[in-house]
């Protein structure tokens, strides 16, 4: 393996972030090669905290544009600030001031609201890491913008001119699937797929995560875990849902996996009712049973 | 992750030449059927420079990265890297597709037995037997127009007044089936209505000096959904589909972009044999273009077959995917199932409409559509017109 990969992954552990050798080739990459990084997966696999652990790793800001649906380029580049604008005309009315001077004084960096994107491109000192969240949820055209902005890391304000990047920020872009993303976009980026951990991985994270988790705890949860995945569950649970169990069953002072007590927390783990009515009481006592037995 | 490494070796060419090794993994993934660009080789050849080359592992890793390989291709993309990793390409060429193993082309049981009349589609008017099935629906032998939208698709005689009120009927809804409000906000001049737009309110604002006389607003813009119908036109589903199709006949005049699916055994494209205003003459040429017309179902393999042929054309942000069938499926629950997910994942919305639900003793127990369900946005009845007016609401979003 690369060196540089090593450490980024002894570098991530240290963070908190337990990660499989693909997601520091591709932090790595995406690094090296100054391209935005795509990273795709269910929820909760660790999509935006990885972006998290990333800018405290750089030792950066973090920058993060949530995307929703009708989201446009003013809220996501910059606006200027009317109402001030207008304020400032107002008292200039009064006092007299020269025409030119005060325009130039409306129309300067003074009276630009930055909105995410443009924060990410005149962040200063560092490049800064930018979190697009969700793209999958902002409409297309919105998406046609990013790949403008992404390619060259320019903006043109027409009162300004053209802001340019000094330092390129690091791109993270995270989407869950909920429609298909244009393919001019995925081909601008790097492309990572974060899949559910291994048993092994999730053990790490469980004892990173919750140290309390003592014992057998977190190996017993890890095991009910996989053999959940392994249903087909509208929404199969991510790692923040382990981790929420694991504190669930941690405030309820439990230290090894008992089938009743799962029975009545099982609403930390599967967040749709189809999954829930799906997992009848026998059923739960079992897999908890064939969870525990391998390690006794 | 298998870990044992390889040692590259000289024999693997990608250190001879990697533009040579990296053309020759695009070609091969593109004979497997995986999107890969010339600009997805430079990225590759660019990220393969950073990295180890001799850690077979990495170079997976890296190439899965670099190239944009989705989750669903990675076995393909596997295979095709093990066989050049090894050398062993050559054979490569003469592999056959990995895509889909063709499916096992048992014929289904037929639920009726075969009939000459039904080989064609019935139109409307045609004075004919129905099978009696297990659908409700009250069948008066004259109905006033206030029982037309109770009336059951399957009963058989309507009037030719009937029918013209019922395509009437039929047209605005199809129209109002095809807009929806976008939540992105568009300028709306002349409108008291609205959010406040400041950017332009000041822009306008020039011409009478600064001084804000009047606001320009933004409103939500209206779209226009794609709609993508899937009709299960099987023996079980006989006596409804035709009154369904005429109801897609109507919402493709109301809506430029609708496409239109038969499936029974296999899944048969029909965008282009729906002339919007001559119902008679469309249905007769659907008739003549779908195989088996009243045959068995397996809905599982055909919106499977769409799921793979066509939804990546057509799937999109406001594509909205309409299912008439019964769920009564003779394939696997979990392909069904499995086909709906995918579907799901790349739509706006995914309604199912059955005509079954209209009993009041139906459950939608049936393995099939107990697999699908809850991969679906609606479950709706589509027995009656008062039913899919109901379904209306739940579909303008």
């Amino acid at each position: 393996m690369t060196p540089e990969i090593v450490a980024l992954l002894a570098d991530l552990e240290t963070a908190g972030y337990i990660a499989e050798p693909a997601t520091a080739t591709a932090l790595f990459l995406a690094r090296a090669t100054q391209k935005p990084l795509l990273v795709e997966g269910d929820a909760g696999v660790g999509k935006t905290e990885l972006a998290k652990v990333l800018a405290r790793l750089l030792g950066t800001e973090l920058i993060r544009l949530q995307c929703y649906e009708g989201l446009d380029v003013q809220t996501a580049l910059y606006e200027w600030d009317y109402p001030r604008q207008m304020l400032r005309v107002r008292i200039g009315d009064g006092r007299g001031e020269d025409a030119q001077a005060l325009e130039a004084r409306l129309f300067s960096r003074e009276y630009l609201l930055e909105r995410p994107i443009l924060r990410a491109i005149t962040h200063a000192g560092a490049p800064a890491v930018l979190l697009i969240d969700e793209i999958d949820r902002a409409d297309d055209g919105f998406e046609a913008f990013l790949l403008e902005v992404l390619s060259d890391f320019q903006v043109t304000i027409p009162e300004l001119g053209t802001i340019r990047a000094e330092h390129p920020p690091y791109v993270l872009l995270t989407s869950n699937g909920t429609r298909e993303l244009g393919d001019a976009l995925r081909r601008r980026c790097l492309y990572l797929y974060l899949d559910h951990p291994s048993l092994e991985r999730e053990v790490r994270i469980i004892r990173a995560r919750c140290p309390d988790a003592g014992g057998a705890l977190p190996d017993q949860i890890a095991r009910f875990l996989q053999a959940l995945r392994a249903r087909t569950l509208v929404k199969p649970p991510g790692v923040a849902e382990t981790l929420d169990f694991t504190r669930a069953l941690l405030s309820l002072r439990q230290h090894s996996l008992e089938a009743d007590v799962v029975g009545v927390t099982l609403g930390c783990l599967l967040k749709d009712r189809h999954d829930l009515e799906s997992m009848s009481p026998a059923e739960v006592a079992a897999l908890v049973a064939s969870a525990c037995e391998v390690r006794s | 992750m298998p870990g044992a490494p390889t040692v590259a070796g000289p024999r693997t060419g990608l250190d001879e030449d990697r533009a040579l090794w990296l053309a020759r993994l695009g070609g091969a993934l593109r004979a497997h059927g995986i999107a890969a660009t010339v600009r997805d080789e430079i990225d590759a050849a660019v990220a393969l420079a950073l990295v180890d080359r001799a850690d077979r592992d990495e170079v997976a890793r890296t190439l899965r990265i670099a190239l944009k390989i989705r989750r669903e291709a990675w076995p393909a993309f596997d295979l095709v890297f093990a066989k050049l990793w090894s050398g062993a390409d050559r054979d490569l060429d003469q592999a056959p597709p990995p895509s889909r193993p063709p499916a096992p082309r048992e014929q289904p049981p037929r639920l009726l037995s075969w009939d000459p009349v039904r080989r064609r589609l019935a139109v409307p008017d045609e004075d004919h037997e129905l099978p009696g099935g297990n659908q409700t629906g009250t069948r008066p032998a004259a109905s006033p127009t206030a029982l037309l939208r109770r009336k059951s698709f399957d009963a058989a005689a309507w009037s030719a007044q009937e029918l013209a009120a019922m395509e009437r009927m039929l047209a605005r809804l199809a129209h109002r089936l095809a807009t929806c409000r976008s939540r992105r906000l568009i300028p709306a001049p002349g409108t008291a209505r609205g959010r406040l737009d400041l950017r332009r309110s000041q822009r306008k604002a020039l011409a009478t000096g600064g001084e804000m006389l009047r606001f320009a607003r933004r409103v939500r813009a209206v779209e226009e959904p794609r709609l993508v119908f899937l009709c299960d036109t099987s023996g079980s589903m006989d006596a409804h589909t035709r009154f369904l199709l005429m109801f897609v006949l109507a919402l493709r005049r109301a809506a430029r972009r609708a496409d239109l699916f038969a499936f029974n055994t296999e899944l048969v494209d029909l965008g282009r044999d729906v002339v919007p205003g001559k119902i008679r003459l469309t249905l007769d040429r659907l008739a003549a273009r779908v195989p088996d017309w009243s045959g068995g179902t397996r809905i599982g393999a055909s919106l499977a077959r769409f799921a793979d042929r066509d939804l990546p054309r057509l799937g999109g942000p406001r594509t909205v995917v309409v299912v008439l069938s019964d769920g009564l499926d003779r394939g696997d629950p979990a392909e069904l199932a499995g086909a709906v997910k995918r579907i799901r994942a790349r739509v706006r919305r995914l309604v199912w409409l059955n005509p079954l639900l209209g009993d009041v003793r139906y459950q939608p127990a049936a393995r099939g559509m107990a697999a699908a369900l809850p991969f679906i946005d609606c479950f709706a009845p589509a027995h009656n017109l008062e039913s899919l007016e109901r379904l209306l609401p739940q579909l303008v979003v």
